[in-house]
């Protein structure tokens, strides 16, 4: 399975989402990392079906997806960031409906919603309506809807967004048990979400792709350092105006700051290895009352 | 494609403010079939008036007393009973009892001394003591005169009747079978006067029902799921128009049989083949109780699956359930409003609102001429309005299935 961007390009009005953005997806799982306002969930929806681009082209296969239609989306798992649901539907109901949607035949849909339940871990909440359930097992239905026709394109939006740690923690699991032989395209303003599960992450911003790569390579692809260092409360504000700190955490003889540096700040500074965090807010963050930001 | 029509309906009633509304709508169905059924009333020989099944019965049986075809004869017996009634002591007392005394006796040709009266009356007024100035020999003319009252009106110049349609109108009347069969027929009356309001009630109940078929998606925030499925574009819309079409059809069908079951088991069948003249004494429709009932219904039909249409195709270009559910208070009742502050009377026959109106119509029916041909306006509208019907359902399809999630 590959899907390919070209110059892919959607406007709306004034306002440029995702600009002439080209790339190249295939099996595994690919962590779409931006800020809020990034273009993640425009590019989603165009990978989606759900908006046509203003320009440029998404291929399937050598085939455009726009012209493939429902043949496109047999092969497509979606869960929007915002997952809606019909509140009065048990989660059986919900999963037969989608199923019924998604063309799967009755006698296949029964079993077929009967396992992804269990997959999910909502077994017990099989016959309970879905306004019911709390917050991850709606999120839990959703990936279930997601994958009730065996997708070759899995695409989720945000899904952890709104769950506790142990929730994400579980899903994260899920969508690494999930990912194998298909295509993953996850996308997530949480770090920690692709850190461990993504073959790739792509960087987005402001509707351009800033830099894609394995973890490994697009922590070494940022130019500064990390240094970490005690500093003297007063200070602290200074610093945050000089550099983009990425941590912080209160001791009794101060502040200890992880600050993103080429040049050693303090001399009491020393150097520590980069994460995934660091880099995207290298990438995406800003100084305390600073307007530019990386790009 | 079935499995989904199922769930799209079983979206519709799960919602607790549709059930809501069925509940809702059957107080209204027990509501107006128990005015309906109190129209019709029956005075016994102690001026005692009294409604509902032995009521009706009663007043079937002294009416089915003068049972049979309305001839000269039947006619002059009938205003020889009238005069007798009228001179007799009780219809002469000044005491209402005494007076309902003489009504008792009187219930039984009641029907036929009004069409006596019509006949004898100018077209547009209606004496109710006409009959009291009909003597023997003229009362056997009530054809012809229904026929020469006609022409004498459309001859006065009070009307805007083009030739032809004048033309029509003497034709409709002309061509009506006489001697009039007359049997009881007092349910079907209270029927037929009542069932539009019934129907206008039950269309606006439907256009709520189905108002948010489309729009619930994205109120839901389904939207996403149910576009990025493969069947979602194509089947799942047809879904949400058949389950539109059922829903209406189903609701339309079972309330409409339900308030003219619970109506005619109390108030009586006969009559059905009854002219509807003997009732609306003007009417140019030359059908029959049980036809103008059919007639009334299949407008009523295609106006309640118009607003409702209508309704859906607002839900699915605006997304919002709110604004779709005001559609059918648009088409049906500011319309009617509308046509009486704007002046524009002909246009105003045309529009959608007429179709709940069909007894109007048969009672005083609007004309038009299309390639020369003159029809009802009721007979157009209800061919039109069905033939728009079929026109929007493509219009809603391709509506939804370009929705883009923005």
């Amino acid at each position: 399975m590959k899907l390919e961007l070209d110059d892919l390009t959607k406007e709306f009005g004034d306002f440029t989402a995702v600009d002439h953005m080209k790339l190249t997806m295939t099996n595994g799982v690919h962590g779409l990392l931006g800020v809020n306002g990034a273009g993640k969930t425009t590019l989603m929806r165009m990978l989606c079906t759900l908006l046509k681009p203003t320009s440029g082209s998404i291929r399937c296969d050598g085939k455009d997806i726009f012209e493939m239609d429902s043949e496109y989306r047999k092969l497509l798992g979606y869960l929007p960031q915002e997952f809606g649901f019909y509140p009065e539907f048990t989660v059986e109901d919900y999963l037969l409906y989608i199923a019924a949607l998604k063309g799967i035949r009755p006698v296949v849909a029964k079993k077929r919603v009967k396992e992804m339940i269990a997959k999910v871990g909502l077994s017990k909440a099989t016959h309970k309506k879905m306004k019911k359930l709390s917050g991850g097992m709606r999120r839990r239905a959703g990936i279930a809807q997601a994958m009730l026709n065996n997708p070759k394109i899995l695409i989720l939006d945000e899904p952890t967004a709104g769950l506790d740690p142990n929730e994400r923690i579980r899903f994260r699991n899920l969508i690494s048990e999930l990912a194998e032989d298909r295509l993953v395209l996850l996308s997530t303003h949480i770090v920690s979400d692709i850190e461990y599960i993504a073959n790739e992450i792509w960087l987005m911003k402001d509707g351009i792709l800033v830099r894609k790569g394995t973890v490994d390579e697009i922590i070494h692809s940022m130019p500064e350092n990390i240094w970490e260092c005690l500093v003297e409360k007063n200070m602290v504000s200074e610093c945050m105006k000089r550099y983009k700190i990425s941590n912080m955490k209160s001791e009794k003889d101060g502040v200890v700051l992880r600050i993103i540096s080429k040049q050693r700040p303090f001399s009491n500074a020393r150097s520590v290895e980069a994460s995934l965090e660091d880099v995207f807010l290298y990438y995406f963050g800003e100084k305390a009352g600073d307007e530019d930001v990386a790009f | 494609m079935m499995r989904m029509l199922r769930f799209e309906i079983k979206k519709v009633f799960s919602k607790s403010k549709n059930r809501v509304a069925i509940m809702v709508l059957s107080v209204i169905l027990v509501a107006i079939s128990i005015m309906t059924i109190n129209r019709v009333e029956y005075v016994d020989e102690n001026g005692n008036s009294s409604v509902g099944i032995s009521a009706t019965n009663n007043l079937r049986k002294t009416k089915n007393e003068w049972a049979g075809y309305l001839t000269e004869d039947t006619l002059r017996k009938v205003l020889e009973e009238n005069r007798t009634i009228n001179n007799s002591k009780e219809a002469l007392s000044d005491d209402i009892t005494e007076q309902n005394k003489a009504y008792a006796k009187k219930q039984g040709i009641t029907s036929i001394v009004d069409v006596i009266s019509q006949a004898f009356s100018g077209y547009r007024d209606y004496n109710y003591y006409a009959i009291n100035n009909v003597s023997d020999d003229e009362v056997g003319t009530i054809y012809e005169r229904r026929i020469s009252t006609l022409k004498e009106w459309l001859d006065s110049g009070e009307e805007t009747f083009t030739e032809k349609e004048k033309a029509f109108l003497i034709h409709q009347y002309e061509d009506l079978e006489t001697p009039f069969y007359y049997e009881y027929m007092d349910g079907w009356s209270a029927l037929l006067q009542n069932i539009s309001t019934f129907i206008l009630i039950l269309a606006l109940v439907i256009g709520f029902f189905v108002s948010g078929i489309f729009s619930d998606e994205f109120q839901t925030k389904s939207d996403s799921i149910f576009f990025s499925t493969s069947l979602g574009r194509t089947r799942g819309i047809l879904s949400k128009i058949g389950a539109g079409f059922c829903i209406t059809t189903a609701f339309y069908v079972i309330f409409v049989l339900l308030y003219t079951f619970i109506v005619l088991l109390v108030l009586g069948t006969d009559g059905a083949n009854c002219p509807i003249q003997l009732d609306l004494w003007r009417s140019v429709y030359n059908i029959t109780c049980l036809q103008a009932y059919l007639f009334i219904l299949l407008g009523g039909y295609i106006g309640t699956i118009f607003a409702s249409t209508c309704a859906m195709l607002v839900s699915a270009f605006t997304r919002s359930t709110p604004t779709a559910i005001i559609v059918p208070f648009i088409i049906l009742c500011a319309f009617p409003f509308l046509s009486r502050i704007i002046t524009l009377p002909g246009l105003c026959s045309f529009f959608p609102d007429q179709l709940l109106e069909i007894y109007i119509d048969i009672k005083e029916p609007a004309l038009v001429t299309l390639g020369g041909k003159v029809i009802s306006i009721a007979a157009f509208i209800v061919p039109v309005y069905a033939v728009i019907c079929l026109i929007l359902q493509p219009i809603l399809y391709k509506v939804y299935k370009k929705t883009e999630i923005k």
